[in-house]
């Protein structure tokens, strides 16, 4: 009867874990991980169950984006059809670290066109990590939360010295195309790991027949990865990544992005000893840069053309280790020191006159060199504390004559600042009963304010129709941070729970500023970024997953968020109550799931950033797979209906209340060999 | 080990010292950077004069000069003289003056007198001649050495008049900053003359300015200007900002006391 009651609560429960994109192992309280390795790189055990776990398979074609939008910890701003902004619990930008392989990236858009997800792609991602509260500032002072990409590795482990997968695939709401390969080489001591993939998508179709104008897109991303065991214990690892996209659409924003190229390279050397006290560590040398055109030249009615380039470089190390210290006893180090550049410009032309040139981003460089400690400790069989505490020495300064005088036009310093952060954290987790464990924990972290929030000149934000100024006097955040989450663990389910809560003094956020006239034609005036004297913020969030029988899954995410400013008015981007769920049958070769996504309306806008209510959505996909073996290779056949009624509706955090994909049907074929 | 640090921190170290020893002070021409317009000689006063200017085309407005004077026979520069400009043009049917500046010390400045003229109209319509009185005070002889200027209207205006609203009086305003404008906060300064007969232009300190600079393509001004105020000898200095480059139009309302002198002149600048 017991067991009855659970599967019909499962059942009932709306949502679900993003269904194809990941198994999810919550075994860690603070952090997430999601799993989309294909199994059968990577280890030898090649089971068709394994395979058929794997809800990766459902949706090939699926983008990072479509990937991490299933977490209930993350949500995305979205701009046009590509390059979505990732927010933890409704912090974004500075407020969290969004690293690939723990490197830093940083975006060369003044837009925000090119977050760090959009260079990885599912098939050169082994896993995501999203860590939150307790752990979210270990890899960079942040207030909100770290959200890690961890790239694929060559497999030393393949059963074939030569092997890897080929993808296309179809889709009808934007007439997409999707081709990809992987390759996986291995000899002796060395393995090298390569993958291609080719995106093109038109203006899509909304809910309803409508076409979305300047939501296309065409972009291709490259990845060689090669390790060499240089002994039992340890190896060489190098990682070269580029991505170049070209007329990338922004429905939500009056440019395009013309042309945007991001080369990223590092190497590593990992030890891994299963010595008493120095378990393993890593060292990991990185360079990257991006570049980004964006471009008017498509849209109708420009007044005035402009040019908008931007370039970003980032210089980094980073070593990690793992202590341990005794039986119950383990300490994670993390050392790492980065130098980031950036420069953004605007161009503005007007025939029979000199061209209006400014600096968006006057060239600017971010030093910093941080430490953190992870120290874990069995108090006794049931219960475990955990300590973290991270410092780091940030310089930010202006590096050009240009961009000092610049920033004298509103009377601020041009010196150089220097920060020092400070974060701690404490967390205490316990086994109540055998299958109920509940965590809490409780933190203080702090965050220094972006290159835009410091020193943006007019960067007009479209959502709201201000020109947003920096301000380089900005004081640092400051968080203070309580989660609580309970997890239920059985053989048939898991369910778990978390509530989540924030106090952020000097949040900062952009004001009207009267005294300073508008640059951008058409805005509604400036706000400078300032401090106010603090904000609030809180979660919700819960999930369960469970297989009630041997062939079925059932999955559901359910989130709510919540932030309000000193003065009481809500924060915006915070999204409504969300909920995903999906049910899923294998059978066979066959697999067959049906998922919802639903929000609730939104009717806590926050009216200083010029957001408006926006209504609730229930959305139902459906997805079948079919798989079969053919002389050692496998092929797997894919097809669903994504918006199966094309509703037409648009997120919270959609900009411009851009409407999104209508019905889209899909196709997709995938060749394992 | 420790040998060769030691070593490399000597070495270091005395490299640093290598490079942070004083370069002689070798003394710079005075005249760099600056154009020669004319030479000739101050017949009377023994002296030669030597003519020159920030740029090789005189444009209408405020223009600086710089005089080199050496002694007619030995050579030798002299470093002290009485100097007095007479600018006049001829337009035929009538003559008139301009506004001037002497050079405000009998003392050479780094071996040159600077002094200015604001030439208020161009070539087209007359011919311009500047008389420059000389009195040699070291042989203490006195004579003049006069030259026709030939000067040009620029593309944008650097030279403005009005009749005043108050009191019916001709006010010239002459641009003199930014010469360099960039991005960002820049120096402003301006001159007011008032026309008080055809051979008469006096500095005028009793006006008030306000500044507001504006982008007439995009319609967006600029924040934290300052309003220029008088300093001395009819200059008025302040600051304006631009945010970027491109065409600014600087708009300049003059005030007598509350009572409004004129609202309609404004300079354009490129950059
Ligand atoms: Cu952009
Ligand atoms: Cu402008």
């Amino acid at each position: 009867m017991k067991k009855h009651i659970l599967l019909f609560l499962c059942s009932m429960a709306l949502g679900s874990l993003a269904a194809q994109t990941y198994t999810s192992t919550m075994s860690d309280d603070s952090s997430r991980l999601i799993q989309l390795k294909e199994v059968l790189i990577k280890s030898n055990s090649k089971s068709q169950l394994q395979q058929l776990i794997n809800y990766y398979k459902f949706n090939n074609a699926a983008t990072l984006e479509d990937i991490i939008s299933r977490l209930p910890e993350v949500s995305l701003q979205r701009r046009g059809a590509y390059g979505m902004e990732p927010s933890i619990r409704s912090f974004s930008a500075g407020q969290i670290n969004v690293t690939i392989d723990g490197m830093r990236i940083h975006g060369a858009c003044t837009d925000k066109m090119d977050p760090a997800t959009i260079y990885i792609e599912p098939l050169n991602l082994e896993s995501v990590q999203v860590q939150t509260g307790n752990n979210g500032f270990i890899a960079g002072s942040v207030i909100g939360g770290t959200l890690n990409m961890k790239m694929a590795v060559p497999d030393f482990g393949a059963s074939k010295n030569i092997s890897g997968s080929v993808i296309s695939g179809y889709q009808t709401a934007a007439q997409s195309v999707y081709e990809a390969f992987q390759l996986n080489f291995k000899s002796g001591r060395m393995a090298i790991r390569g993958t291609g993939t080719y995106r093109n998508a038109n203006n899509y179709r909304s809910g309803g027949g409508q076409i979305v104008p300047f939501s296309q897109y065409e972009k291709i991303n490259y990845s060689l990865s090669a390790k060499y065991q240089l002994n039992q214990f340890t190896t060489i690892k190098t990682d070269l990544l580029a991505d170049d996209g070209w007329n990338i659409g922004y429905p939500a924003l009056p440019m395009d992005v013309g042309y945007a190229a991001a080369r990223l390279g590092s190497i590593s050397l990992e030890q891994l000893k299963n010595e008493r006290l120095l378990n393993k560590w890593q060292v990991k040398l990185y360079a990257n840069t991006v570049h980004h055109f964006m471009d008017d030249t498509h849209r109708p009615n420009v007044l005035m053309h402009m040019d908008m380039p931007g370039k970003s470089k980032t210089l980094g190390a980073i070593f990690d280790a793992s202590l341990k210290l005794g039986v119950k006893s383990q300490l994670q180090l993390k050392a790492d020191g980065s130098s980031t550049f950036l420069k953004a410009s605007m161009t503005m032309y007007q025939p029979w006159q000199l061209p209006m040139y400014m600096l968006t981003w006057p060239d600017n460089r971010k030093d910093q060199v941080g430490t953190g400690v992870v120290w874990q400790l069995k108090t006794d069989s049931a219960s475990e504390l955990q300590f973290a505490t991270r410092i780091d020495f940030i310089q930010s300064s202006l590096i050009s004559t240009a961009a000092k005088d610049q920033i004298s036009v509103f009377g601020y310093s041009a010196n150089n600042r220097i920060d020092f952060l400070k974060n701690i954290s404490v967390q205490y987790s316990k086994k109540v009963n055998v299958p109920f464990k509940i965590t809490s924990s409780i933190s203080y972290s702090e965050r220094i304010a972006t290159a835009s929030e410091l020193y943006g000149f007019y960067l007009f934000n479209s959502n709201d129709s201000y020109d947003y100024i920096g301000n380089p006097s900005l004081k640092n955040e400051q968080a203070w941070q309580s989660e609580v989450s309970g997890i239920f663990n059985n053989k048939y389910y898991r369910f778990k729970l978390t509530t989540f809560y924030a106090h952020i003094r000097n949040y900062i956020l952009g004001t009207i500023n009267p005294a300073v006239s508008s640059m951008t034609i058409g805005a509604k005036g400036v706000k400078s970024y300032q401090n106010i004297p603090w904000a609030n913020m809180a979660s919700l969030e819960g999930s369960i997953v469970c297989r009630p029988m041997e062939f079925a899954e059932i999955a559901s995410t359910l989130r709510y968020n919540w932030g309000a400013a000193d003065s009481g008015e809500p924060l915006p981007y915070i999204s409504p109550l969300k909920n995903i769920s999906s049910f899923r049958i294998k059978y066979k070769a066959y697999s067959l799931q049906v998922e919802s996504e639903s929000a609730l309306s939104q009717n806590r806008k926050s009216r200083f950033s010029g957001e408006d209510a926006t209504a609730g959505y229930f959305l139902v996909h459906t997805r079948i797979g079919y798989v079969f073996h053919f002389k050692g290779s496998q092929f797997q056949l894919q097809s669903g209906i994504e918006n199966l009624f094309d509703k037409q509706y648009h997120d919270h955090l959609d900009w411009g209340n851009i409407p999104r994909p209508g019905r889209n049907i899909y196709i997709q074929t995938k060749l394992i060999f | 080990m420790k040998k060769y640090v030691l070593a490399s921190l000597i070495i270091f170290i005395a490299s640093l010292i290598a490079c942070t020893k004083e370069k002689e002070q070798i003394e710079q021409d005075p005249t760099l950077g600056l154009i020669k317009i004319t030479e000739g000689y101050a017949n009377g006063a023994s002296a030669k004069v030597v003519v020159y200017c920030n740029n090789a085309n005189i444009s209408t407005g405020y223009t600086r000069f710089y005089l080199a004077l050496f002694d007619s026979i030995s050579g030798n520069r002299i470093e002290d003289a009485e100097i007095n400009l007479t600018p006049k043009m001829d337009m035929g049917t009538m003559t008139h003056s301009a506004p001037y500046e002497n050079p405000s010390s009998t003392r050479a400045e780094r071996h040159l007198f600077p002094c200015s003229v604001t030439f208020v109209m161009p070539s087209a319509s007359g011919n311009w001649t500047l008389k420059v009185d000389i009195k040699n005070i070291g042989a203490g002889k006195t004579g003049s050495f006069v030259f026709p200027v030939t000067v040009s209207d620029p593309v944008l205006s650097r030279q403005k008049s009005f009749t005043a609203n108050h009191n019916g009086a001709k006010y010239f305003i002459s641009l003199i900053e930014p010469t360099k404008p960039k991005v960002g906060i820049n120096d402003f300064e301006i001159a007011i003359y008032k026309k008080v007969s055809m051979m008469s232009w006096p500095a005028d300190s009793s006006l008030s300015v306000m500044i507001t600079p504006e982008m007439p393509t995009m319609g967006h001004g600029s924040p934290n200007n300052v309003n220029p105020i008088h300093i001395q000898n009819g200059h008025y200095k302040g600051k304006v900002n631009f945010t970027m480059t491109g065409l600014w139009r600087l708009n300049l309302d003059y005030m007598s006391g509350t009572a409004v002198a004129d609202t309609t002149q404004y300079f354009d600048i490129e950059f």
